[in-house]
């Protein structure tokens, strides 16, 4: 018993140690050295792996596989593995590509729908740009980086994210992030190999190859 | 004894027994009004019978659940959207806690728990009423293999990040709901076409069924009263800008349209009398004539109304204008007698032989204005809409018993010592005008024709046109909140205008179900050539008990438990949480049990509770009786009298008995009515006052000028209107016709009075003063009207209002002089 408490005690202590919650003023620095960031250098591409804990799947689900970003919004997802699939957006237009199914699933962005609301929390990780219109923000100092907390503001936001937590590295990249989702599911993708390098347009649209079905599962 | 003595004695004699004819009259009809007064407020019985649209519109509102059926809208400035985003919820909980509501949509039902877990509730009746192929095909996925396959398949997705398994296994874990929807889902095109939310953000529409328990007045009335204290109190937790708490349907307009009818009767009576009353006194400065006219007039009001509550067992809202016409046109008469039995006294006579003369010199012209009028009136019948026929038979009455009472009660309010009328400038100038007139009458002409002409000339050019607006706004309230309410939604929405509605009624439901097959395939080659731009229809809804039993048998060849251990087997393998598929399970059991040939499938009324939202959806296409139902057709374009014509060709389908309406649709349909009204009949009251008015001069020359003189002012009338851009709608083209009745009548004083003259001051300057001020309190009476906040009875007025204006000038300035001109008399100076 003693020992548990102890435990507990200390884990708390690393972990205040650790955690130091910034100061409002604190936190707009902190963004307006992100934004500078990212102005300077608006795409991204990096690893990641994937950890979806879900309440309909009685075991997480994990994956792993390349991301492409350039700010505001453009962005391509490559997953490996045995069900591997291609998720591409241009802003405007999402797809979703599964080879081994000849399939494909197109998706009109900007309808203000629910869809809308998950591309946003996914793109806010990667842009981290104007997000204090969207997000209530706090943030503290963990070791040499930041942990980012935004919780949405507009309700349709928030029947798709109950919270997400950024990690960033000193340099201000993102290590890590965690979606929890109003009806208990979680998010966690952890990013690598992360390059500010120049990205072809071209990465961030998707024609079908020949032969692939086409739905459109929320209409055109 | 000749008719007017006895009159003359009874009135100056008899003052006693007349009193308590009076008092009696009076009794009698105050105790009819009290015992029986009953209101129709429903504007629809102003639109005229025998027109199949406005029988299906009557229909539609009578028995389609929408009659109960309110929309609020919440409407926010663009910087406080994301405010009532989150306000939206709060507002709708708000709404669901009031007891007058009976459920509530607030957003897509497929977006709730709730919506879902009621759509999956009648998922096997809509699946048994697919077309056999296409329920083989779909419950083909039951097949264990079928069920792994998918199961595999929705897990990989999941896993690639796709939204759309967790969507799909939401609704439909077993794969067979959604094309059970499917019929249901291409049929709610229109539905689709309807959002919540305005793309701006800004507007959030929420619909509410009442439970108000009829449809009448008072109910609705009640009903608005507290709705109308939950809009008080609706903003007290919003914590943005002005925000706008809107409401509109049925309820809210006949809420305001009864409660206008107290402000228009108030208004229009007092603005009549007010107008009236003050012209009659600058005409001959006394008061008790003028009260003598007052209570002549209203005990014709009164006993009209007793009158037409006998006959007709209630009153439409369109004959609260009947007071105000019926002081307006009484008291011409009022008028033309009181100056007549004046001047009579200023001749000299007594008391009783100024009223003999005034009885004998004007019984007949009052008589046949009263006839003129009454006629006039009574063509509303021919109108054959029920609140105008009984507003034409209302005036028609009380204009003969105006013509009665004005000739005997009236004088008994006239004293019999009176004081001649001294420094009369009215008199004087009308005698100056009369003299010079009568003396230059080519002068006079030469002025007054080129005027006339040129007016008549402007309204026969096609330019300007005469609007005419047949659009639902001309027929709304003045300053509506319902109104507005509605024309902030339509303008916030995405361009959409009122569907035209086609009504079925079938004897059984396979006959509901083959009808609307046969339309909904019909209607589906109409969109897919262009021709309408999208319908709906309750076709998936309509269960055919002949597919649900060729179903159920080949459901019975399925082997639902292999099925069952499978999904058991798939749920598991593939890592499923067996919560996400216990809908599933249900649906399994219940397809289990339907397979059974003796079981008694539910219906899916009862499967559906009462709050559920889909009910919005149903209602919108069942009446209270499931065989009545309606289909929507959204045109290309708002629905004007070329896509009436086409929609009653091309909507309609052999074999399926149809009733084409809608709002648009029926006002659309009105048009030739509204031209035939003003052509058709205000030609046949033409022919009948051309014959009176010869059987009445037998002079042509006379005759001729009299209908030059009616020809003159109802073109000068439509020029007006023109020129000042005032609408007719479909309800004030009837002014023509009255305009005619009543314009007829100063022609007729006049010109038979310049027949008859001998001495032109006395007979001729004697009645063009009274004919003024009858003209001008007409015009002042009917211009009461104007206040009225019912559009159709405002738009009477003014109508009629400029009608006599023009009536009254034609007759001053063109009949008098043209009949000096065609038959010369001298003047002779008798009292200067």
């Amino acid at each position: 018993m003693f020992r548990t408490t102890l435990f507990v005690y200390l884990a708390l202590l690393v972990s205040f140690a650790h955690a130091e919650p910034l100061a409002p003023a604190d936190v707009k620095t902190l963004l307006g050295r992100i934004r500078d960031k990212r102005a300077a250098s608006p795409q991204m591409q990096a690893d990641f792996q994937e950890e979806k804990t879900m309440k309909m799947m009685n075991k997480p689900i994990s994956s792993s596989g390349k991301v492409w970003f350039q700010s505001p919004n453009k962005f391509r997802r490559e997953l490996k593995g045995n069900a591997p699939s291609t998720t591409v957006s241009n802003g405007q237009q999402l797809w979703i590509h599964y080879p081994k199914f000849q399939s494909a699933e197109k998706y009109t962005l900007g309808k203000r729908g629910p869809l809308d609301a998950g591309i946003a929390a996914i793109t806010a990780s990667l842009n981290l740009q104007d997000v204090e219109q969207t997000y209530n923000i706090t943030a503290s100092r963990e070791g040499a980086g930041h942990v980012l907390q935004l919780t949405p503001k507009a309700a349709s936001m928030k029947k798709m994210l109950q919270q997400f937590t950024i990690r960033l590295d000193e340099g201000l990249q993102v290590q890590r992030t965690e979606m929890l989702q109003p009806n208990g599911d979680r998010i966690v993708t952890t990013y690598s190999n992360e390059s500010r390098e120049a990205i072809p347009a071209s990465q961030f649209e998707f024609t079908p190859p020949a032969g692939t079905n086409v739905t459109t599962p929320l209409g055109g | 004894m000749p008719l007017h003595s006895t009159v003359s004695r009874l009135v100056t004699q008899r003052r006693g027994a007349v009193w308590l004819a009076v008092a009696a009259m009076f009794a009698v009809s105050l105790l009819i009004l009290i015992t029986r007064m009953k209101l129709d407020t429903e504007v629809l019985n102003l639109l005229p019978n025998g027109f199949e649209s406005v029988e299906g519109l009557k229909l539609y509102n009578r028995d389609f659940a929408q009659v109960r059926e309110l929309t609020f809208a919440l409407v926010c400035k663009p910087e406080d959207v994301d405010k009532l985003e989150d306000f939206a919820p709060e507002f709708a909980e708000s709404l669901r806690q009031q007891p007058w509501a009976t459920r509530v949509l607030a957003g897509s039902p497929l977006e709730t728990p709730e919506g879902v877990r009621d759509l999956q509730a009648i998922a096997v009746p809509l699946l048994l009423n697919l077309e056999p192929t296409a329920f083989a095909e779909t419950i083909s996925v039951l097949q264990p293999d079928k069920l792994r396959e998918r199961l595999r398949r929705l897990r990989e997705e999941i896993e690639a990040g796709s939204p759309r398994p967790q969507i799909e296994l939401q609704l439909d874990p077993l794969g067979v709901v959604a094309p059970a929807l499917k019929p249901f889902a291409g049929n709610a095109a229109v539905e689709e076409g309807q959002p919540l939310t305005s793309p701006d953000r800004t507007m959030r529409v929420f619909l509410v069924v009442t439970n108000q328990p009829t449809t009448g007045a008072f109910d609705a009335q009640k009903l608005m009263e507290d709705v109308n204290a939950f809009r008080a109190k609706a903003r007290e937790t919003w914590d943005g800008g002005p925000l706008e708490v809107l409401v509109t349907g049925r309820s809210a307009y006949v809420s305001e349209i009864s409660l206008s009818m107290r402000h228009d009767i108030v208004v229009t009576i007092f603005g009549s009398v007010f107008l009236v009353g003050g012209v009659f006194y600058a005409g001959f400065r006394r008061w008790l004539p003028l009260l003598g006219m007052g209570f002549s007039l209203l005990l014709c009001c009164v006993v009209s109304l007793a009158a037409g509550l006998l006959i007709f067992g209630e009153l439409n809202m369109v004959t609260v204008g009947f007071c105000a016409i019926l002081i307006g046109l009484g008291v011409d008469f009022a008028i033309l007698v009181f100056g007549r039995y004046q001047q009579a006294r200023d001749d000299g006579l007594d008391h009783a032989g100024g009223v003999d003369e005034a009885i004998r010199n004007l019984g007949r012209p009052v008589f046949f204005g009263a006839l003129t009028t009454a006629v006039g009136f009574l063509a509303l019948l021919l109108s054959n809409s029920p609140g105008f026929t009984q507003l034409g038979v209302l005036v028609a009455i009380g204009i003969f018993l105006a013509g009665l009472f004005t000739l005997s009660i009236f004088f008994l309010f006239i004293p019999a010592k009176s004081r001649p009328l001294h420094g009369d400038w009215m008199f004087a100038g009308v005698k100056s005008y009369v003299r010079w007139a009568v003396r230059n009458p080519g002068r006079m002409l030469a002025v007054s024709t080129p005027i006339l002409l040129l007016l008549a000339l402007i309204a026969v050019l096609p330019k300007p046109p005469l609007i005419f607006d047949a659009s639902t706004k001309s027929m709304e309230p003045k300053s509506s909140d319902a109104g507005y309410a509605l024309h902030t939604i339509m303008g916030k929405m995405p361009m959409r205008w009122e569907p035209a509605i086609g009504i079925v009624r079938a004897s059984h439901p396979q006959q509901l179900h083959d009808y609307w097959q046969q339309v909904a395939a019909h209607w589906a080659t109409l969109q897919e050539s262009g021709k309408i731009k999208s319908f709906s229809t309750p076709a998936a809804l309509a269960l055919s008990p002949n597919r649900a039993r060729a179903n159920r048998e080949a459901l019975a060849r399925i082997d639902l438990a292999a099925s069952r251990t499978a999904l058991e087997e798939a749920v598991a393998a593939e890592g499923f949480s067996p919560e996400t598929f216990s809908s599933g399970f249900t649906l399994l059991d219940e397809l289990g049990r339907a397979a059974q040939p003796n079981a008694e499938l539910p219906d899916w009324r009862t499967q559906l509770p009462t709050t559920s939202s889909w009910w919005f959806l149903v209602d919108r296409y069942f009446a209270h009786d499931p065989l009545l139902t309606t289909g929507f057709v959204t045109t290309n374009a708002p629905i004007d009298h070329a896509q009436k014509e086409m929609l009653t060709r091309e909507m309609a389908v052999t074999g399926v008995p149809m009733t084409l309406s809608g709002w648009s649709f029926t006002l659309a349909d009105l048009i030739p009515w509204s031209h035939r009204q003003l052509i058709v009949i205000s030609a046949f009251m033409a022919v009948f006052e051309i014959g009176l008015l010869a059987l009445l001069y037998r002079d042509w020359r006379l005759w001729l000028i009299h209908i030059a003189t009616l020809a003159l002012a109802v073109t000068a009338m439509i020029a007006t209107m023109k020129l000042m851009q005032i609408p007719l709608n479909l309800l004030n083209v009837l002014a023509f016709r009255l305009v005619l009745a009543v314009g007829v009548d100063y022609g007729i004083y006049v010109i038979l009075v310049w027949q008859k003259a001998r001495q032109l001051e006395h007979d001729v300057a004697g009645v063009i003063k009274p004919v003024i001020l009858a003209g001008l309190t007409a015009v002042a009476g009917f211009g009461a009207l104007g206040l009225a906040n019912n559009p159709t009875l405002g738009g009477l007025g003014i109508a009629c209002a400029i009608g006599i204006f023009w009536s009254l000038a034609a007759t001053v300035f063109f009949a008098l002089p043209a009949a000096a001109a065609a038959e010369p008399k001298i003047w002779r100076e008798e009292t200067t």
